[in-house]
Order: C-alpha cells, then sequence, then structure tokens
C-alpha cells in the first residue's frame, strides 16, 4: 500500500471511529477524557502552524486558553449571550490579544520570544486572579451552562465530546489543509531562513503576526469549549505547566507535521487518564501516572530532543524512507 | 508619606532586587558563556532554598546546610549542562531552549516528590531584632542577603578581571572559537558557567528563604524577575544584572507605595516586556546589536 493511500485512508478511519463512539459506549468518564484530548488537540493544531512550522516558540498559550474560557464563562453567566456568539466572542478576542501581542514581538526571536510569551502569561495569570470582577479571583466561575445550538442544548458528554471532537477535527483538516499551501510553504520557508523567504518576496513580519493570532485564537476556541464543557473555571488550569505541557506535544510529535503532534497529543492527554481506556488498570499504576506526569512529559522533551529531534513524525519519516528504499 | 515609611519601602524594594540581581547574574553568566538564556535558572532559586530547609530538617547546622544546598545546586547545575546541553550545543535556539525548560519541568517537580508540596520556612541566619535605621526597621536577614549579594558581585568581579579563569570566560564571551584556537578549555569554561549561575541562584534562594518561605513551584516567577533584572540592565554584563535587579526592585516597592499591592508582581513583568519591546539591548547595553 503506497504512503500516500495510507495517509488517505487513516484520517478517515479515525474520524469514523470518533463519531461512532458514542453509539457503542456511553461511558462518562471516557467521554469525559476524550473531550480534554478534542480540546487539546485544537490548541495543539495552532502550536503546530506556530511552533512546528514558522518556529516560532510560544510559552504563553495557556494564557490565550484562558482568555477563552474567561470570555464564555462571563459571557454565558445567566444566559446573558447564547453560546455560539460567546464562543466565537472568545475566539476573537483570543486572536486580537494574539495580534496585540504579536506586532510587538515582531523585533524579537527564539529565547527572548520564549521569555517575552512567559512574561504575558505570568501577567494574565496574575489578572485571572487579581481581576475579581470578571474572573471570581481564586474561586473563578462556576455555573456556566452548557453549549446551546438554536433549539439543541449539549448537555450530555457524548454530546459535549461529538462537539469538541467535531470542532477539532475540522480545525486540523483545515490546518492540514493550510500546511499543503501557499501560506504553509510560507510558514516553512520562514522557520528555515527568515532573510532566505524574504528574498522570496514573502512579507515574513505579517506572517508572524498572522500565524501567531491564529493559534490564540484557536487556544481561545478551545478553551471556550472548555469552559462550557466543564462547566467552571478556575485560575489554576490556566497556568504555565499547561502552556509547558502543550509545547511538549509538539516536541514529541516532531516538528513540520500535523499528524506527529495530533500522536503525540492523544498520547500525552491521555497518560493521567489510561484508567479510562484500561479499565482494569490497578489505581497505584494510575496514580503513579498522574503523580508523575510532569516529570515524565519533562524528560520525555528532552530525550526526545537529545536521541530523535524529529519526534514520533521523524521516527515514521525515517522509517516509511527504510522501507522505501528496500 | 512621611520619610521613614518611604524609607522602608526602599529598603524592601533593595532586599528584593538584591535576590532578582543574584538570580539575574545567573541568566547574565551562562548567557555570556553560550548565548542560551537558561528558562531552569529559577529552579536553582528553588533547589537553593528547599534543599537548605531539608538540610535543616536532618540536622545539619545552618550554615553547613546552606553550603550544602548551594554546592548541590552548582552541581546539578553542572550536570544539567553536560547531560542535556552539551550534546546539542549547536543546534538552533529553540532546541535549546526546549531542553532547558525540559530540565526545569522535572527539577520542579522533582523537587515536589522529594520535598512535599507545602511551603516551608528557613531559620533567620542570625536571629534578632531589627536593626533601626532613620525610623526604618531593617530585618536582619535583609542585612545578610545584601551582604551576601555584594560578596558575589565583587567576587565575580575579581574572578572576571583578576584571575586566569576570568580571562577565558570573557575570551569565551567574545568567541568561542577564537578562545578555543588560543587553547581556552571552552567547554570547561561553559561548565563552570552552568555551576556559578546555579549556585548565585541558589545563594539567592537560601538567603530569602527565612523572609518569604519558599516551596517546590518558587522557581519560575523568581525565574522571571531575574531574567527581567538581566535584560533591563543589558544581558551578559553583570554589573549591568545588579544594577537591573536593584532598580526592579525598588520600582516593585515604589509601585506597591504608590499604587497598589494587588498588581505587584503584573508591574514587573509589564516593565519585563517593555524593555523586551522596546530597548531590548537593556538600559546599560549597547544598541545596534544583533543578538536578539
Amino acid at each position: 500500500m503506497s504512503r500516500r493511500l495510507v495517509g488517505t485512508i487513516a484520517p478517515v478511519l479515525a474520524v469514523m471511529v470518533v463519531l461512532a463512539l458514542p453509539l457503542v459506549t456511553t461511558d462518562r468518564y471516557l467521554f469525559k477524557v476524550l473531550t480534554f484530548v478534542g480540546l487539546n488537540l485544537i490548541v495543539v493544531a495552532g502550536l503546530a502552524l506556530l511552533f512546528g512550522y514558522a518556529g516560532q516558540i510560544s510559552l504563553g498559550h495557556a494564557a490565550f486558553f484562558g482568555i477563552g474560557a474567561y470570555t464564555v464563562g462571563y459571557l454565558t453567566a445567566d444566559g446573558a449571550v447564547p453560546w455560539l456568539i460567546a464562543t466565537l466572542a472568545a475566539t476573537v478576542l483570543a486572536a486580537l490579544v494574539g495580534f496585540t501581542l504579536a506586532l510587538p514581538m515582531l523585533r524579537l526571536k527564539g529565547h527572548y520570544l520564549g521569555m517575552a510569551t512567559l512574561g504575558f502569561s505570568e501577567i494574565m495569570t496574575v489578572l485571572f486572579v487579581e481581576a475579581r470582577g470578571i474572573t471570581g479571583g481564586n474561586d473563578g466561575l462556576r455555573g456556566i451552562p452548557y453549549p446551546v445550538l438554536g433549539p439543541f442544548k449539549i448537555a450530555t458528554p457524548g454530546g459535549v465530546y461529538l462537539l469538541v471532537w467535531i470542532t477539532a477535527i475540522i480545525v486540523l483538516v483545515l490546518a492540514g489543509n493550510l500546511v499543503r499551501t501557499r501560506p504553509g510553504r510560507a510558514l516553512r520557508a520562514l522557520h528555515g531562513a527568515e532573510l532566505g523567504a524574504q528574498a522570496c518576496g514573502i512579507d515574513t513580519g505579517r506572517l508572524r503576526v498572522q500565524v501567531f493570532a491564529l493559534s490564540a485564537g484557536l487556544a481561545g476556541l478551545a478553551g471556550a469549549l472548555y469552559a462550557s464543557s466543564v462547566g467552571y473555571v478556575s485560575p489554576t488550569t490556566f497556568s504555565l505547566e499547561f502552556s509547558v505541557l502543550l509545547v511538549a506535544m509538539i516536541v514529541l510529535g516532531g516538528t513540520g507535521s500535523i499528524a506527529g503532534p495530533v500522536a503525540a497529543c492523544v498520547g500525552l492527554t491521555l497518560l493521567p487518564y489510561v484508567d479510562a481506556l484500561i479499565p482494569g488498570l490497578p489505581r497505584e499504576a494510575v496514580s503513579f501516572l498522574q503523580d508523575w506526569e510532569a516529570d515524565i512529559a519533562g524528560i520525555v522533551m528532552i530525550l526526545v530532543l537529545l536521541f530523535a529531534p524529529g519526534g514520533v513524525a521523524g521516527l515514521i519519516r525515517s522509517m516509511t524512507r527504510a522501507g522505501d528504499s528496500r | 508619606m512621611s520619610s521613614s515609611e518611604l524609607l522602608q519601602f526602599l529598603i524592601s524594594g533593595l532586599q528584593s532586587g538584591a535576590i532578582y540581581a543574584l538570580v539575574g547574574l545567573g541568566f547574565t553568566l551562562v548567557y555570556a558563556s553560550t548565548g542560551i538564556i537558561n528558562f531552569a535558572q529559577g529552579e536553582f532559586f528553588m533547589l537553593g532554598g528547599v534543599l537548605a530547609v531539608a538540610g535543616v530538617r536532618i540536622g545539619l547546622p545552618l550554615p553547613l546546610a546552606i553550603v550544602a544546598a548551594v554546592v548541590i545546586s552548582a552541581g546539578v547545575g553542572v550536570a544539567m549542562e553536560r547531560i542535556a546541553l552539551r550534546p546539542r550545543r549547536d543546534s538552533g535556539a529553540l532546541v535549546l531552549i526546549i531542553i532547558t525548560i525540559g530540565v526545569s519541568m522535572v527539577l520542579k517537580s522533582v523537587a515536589r516528590h522529594a520535598f512535599g508540596p507545602n511551603e516551608m520556612a528557613l531559620p533567620a541566619f542570625t536571629p534578632g531584632p531589627p536593626v533601626l535605621l532613620l525610623g526604618a526597621a531593617i530585618d536582619r536577614q535583609v542585612l545578610w542577603i545584601w551582604g551576601l549579594t555584594l560578596v558575589a558581585v565583587i567576587g565575580l568581579t575579581l574572578l572576571y578581571t583578576r584571575t586566569r579563569l576570568g580571562r577565558a570566560m570573557r575570551a569565551t564571551s567574545l568567541s568561542h572559537d577564537a578562545a578555543r584556537l588560543m587553547g581556552i578549555d571552552t567547554a570547561g569554561v561553559v561548565m563552570i558557567s552552568f555551576g556559578l549561575a546555579a549556585a548565585l541562584g541558589a545563594l539567592g534562594g537560601a538567603a530569602v528563604a527565612p523572609l518569604t518561605q519558599t516551596a517546590f513551584d518558587a522557581g519560575a516567577r523568581a525565574g522571571l524577575k531575574g531574567f527581567a533584572a538581566a535584560i533591563l540592565g543589558g544581558l551578559g554584563n553583570p554589573i549591568a544584572a545588579v544594577l537591573g535587579g536593584l532598580v526592579l526592585g525598588v520600582l516593585e516597592s515604589l509601585s506597591v507605595a504608590f499604587i497598589s499591592s494587588t498588581y505587584k508582581d503584573a508591574i514587573s513583568l509589564v516593565l519585563l516586556l517593555a524593555v523586551l519591546f522596546l530597548r531590548p539591548q537593556g538600559l546599560l547595553g549597547k544598541s545596534g546589536r544583533e543578538k536578539v
């Protein structure tokens, strides 16, 4: 079977499994865990473009996720604003904040970009806690209503799961199309050599701002869906650890790929919840994994960069190449 | 506001400023010899504090516990460079950043497993009533912090200007290749820089622990503030890092005095972003260098 055929069939199969799942099970815990996977996939799609393709690091995407979550929490409380409009507003607001931050960051690269996004994220953490009138301070916001689409209230774990995964699939398909077309080539050129890309007529400054705003908007969208799926937001969710975990997913998945980070995202998100997939697992093993999640992610990140800098995508690439040459 | 109140704020600003300076010095040392921003620098601040507390808990006398904490942290810094960074030294900035982030994640998490999630307090180095100065009270621990910072700065200056190793470090910061061609062991210089940087951060963490307590998660914010100090002064220049730290500490403290304590942490971070965006070479740096 040719690689191209596998590349087409595998995602279609995956989508069918995802959509058929509610027909075969009603396990609430499983749906909840998979909802988290879907939410992270939406953020990872944006980060794969920003980091994996354009080579721009961000340690602040948890903050955009938080902006989206708080926006929906604030707007939909007491049913003031319809869910769909609040979600769109959250996405746009996160993208706008990303845009505003990206403009002055155009001057920065590498280490400095990392620190600037980290600084931004910490500022937002302070705001999430201190701007009590909007965010509810340390207590956060509670009682955020479930998503309502026209006449349908999506109030079951299975429904929320479908909503999140359909969104994630749409986002991933769009991201996959984007990287195969002109903007994707421009992003890769930017990563390879910014001067070279400029010489080819690419407005690299504009491109960097656009991709940053896009990834921020996707993080905001995921945050918005998160808020209405779980019903509450609190500031600890949007910490630096989450930003770093997201970066770890891209590193483990491999740069210059969408499928790699998707696989890594599924793996790393499921890691602390493996008991949802394997019901018979002893409790000690699960709590061990949850307790050591950060260590495992950190060590995996270092090991990948030391020994397999291409990540999952790189390994697959070299394996298929070895297969071809036989 | 009376002048003694103002003085009190100034003192508290210079206290946190000295700590930022110690952490910032670590950033500057590593940057000068490698061009790397070590995102794990804040974790050495954390290690200094929690290891000193752990030392006291197992019965070591306080001075020994502090020295042990600083030495162990320096060892961790050296190990980090040897194991995780050296094999990838020729990779791009992105790879190196992420490795240091990974190290920071692991250090923090391991510290949580080893020492628990709770805040820990270190006894004061010399207990006693605060020293009074013009109506303002200075905690004795603050005098220790200032003294240790001063010793660290003088020691570093002597090291840089008077010793062979210091000359090698300065040469390495100007050009790795040229330094190596002159017979300087640049790999050794890099290793020593990481060790020294970790030691300075740990010293800051141990010195401030009696005043503010410490915990496994104290590193990230201390690291950011220290980086802000280094970048405010101008990265790569030790004196500038100290100056940047003191200015940052005083600004923070004055903002508490005149604006509000709620957004104290946000103010120094906004300042960090402003310097990064407007004057990335820092207050004392020369402009026009393509380092950003």
